[in-house]
């Protein structure tokens, strides 16, 4: 039960960071769409994990060098979600004000993607190979 | 008297030593990539190659493949205590490594390099992409610094 509730709540946030990045493109102020492609980074974010879970199944050492690579990576896919607006904004393709907002929305998503990962990684009673 | 903080004990909560690698390796990513978007900033800025010379970009390049050469290999294959020998032994490890730093250390000096030669001292209006080379270095040359010797490899021991 305690599941449904952080799920519930975890939506709720996530369409939260969304309507961020919506407002960020889509207000007739700003009226640009090419902030829409950090979505690519919100996609993209959990996959070195998953691989990295997937080659090395033993969990009982805490050094991992397979998942702390992969750890370096997602930080990469999550700094670049951030620069990217930024460039953004600082070639005046997209106003400052529409770069605060999608940046707000990364906070959110990236938050909830991280409290996705809290609540349901290490349960044995939720794992991703019952999907 | 007793406080309302008195009950929160910050370093029991969460065990850092447990979490180190997984820290070390955030801010290593942090680092990096931070730095490949400073100098992805200065060439959207300045595209022409009368401000920011195209060639410029060979440091950063260099500066991340000593960044992979220096994590390739693992302290204990250097030390010589890891179980397997690989493929070119201990003496190899060792040799992998000097190449690898010294490219390190060769980039961050041709940034510096860069930034005084080619900006600082020509007397050019706009030194951002001298900077923008500098500190990109700078931030790979740490990140890789981070990632090698934040990380332990030996804590279940």
């Amino acid at each position: 039960m305690a599941g449904i509730k952080a799920l519930v709540g975890l939506s709720f946030s996530g369409a939260i960071g969304l309507t961020f990045l919506m407002l960020g493109c889509a207000l007739d102020y700003y009226e640009v769409y090419w902030p829409m492609f950090v979505l690519l980074f919100y996609a993209i974010s959990p996959i070195p994990y998953f691989i990295a879970k997937r080659v090395n199944d033993d969990t009982e050492s805490s050094s991992n060098a397979c998942l702390e690579l992969a750890y370096f990576f997602t930080t990469g896919i999550v700094v670049s979600a951030f620069g990217f607006p930024l460039i953004l904004a600082r070639v005046e393709v997209i106003k400052w004000g529409a770069c605060g907002l999608v940046l707000a929305g990364n906070v959110v998503i990236f938050l909830t993607i991280l409290g996705f990962f809290l609540v349901f990684g290490r349960g044995d009673d939720f794992s991703w190979e019952q999907w | 008297m007793s406080g309302f903080l008195d009950s929160v004990r910050c370093s029991e909560c969460i065990d850092w030593s447990e979490k180190r690698n997984t820290i070390a390796s955030v801010a290593a990513g942090v680092l990096f990539f931070t730095g490949w978007w400073i100098i992805i900033d200065a060439a959207v800025k300045y595209p022409q190659t009368e401000n920011l010379n195209h060639s410029y970009h060979a440091c950063g390049v260099i500066a991340t493949v000593a960044f992979l050469m220096i994590n390739a290999v693992s302290n204990g294959q250097v030390r010589g205590d890891s179980y397997s020998e690989g493929c070119l032994g201990q003496t190899g490890a060792r040799v992998w490594l000097f190449i690898g730093f010294m490219m390190a250390f060769g980039s961050l000096i041709a940034s510096m390099w860069i930034l005084f030669g080619g900006y600082v001292v020509n007397g050019t209006a706009d030194v951002y992409p001298g900077i923008a080379v500098f500190f990109q270095n700078a931030f790979i040359f740490f990140g890789g610094l981070v990632f090698k010797f934040g990380r332990t490899e030996d804590l279940w021991q």
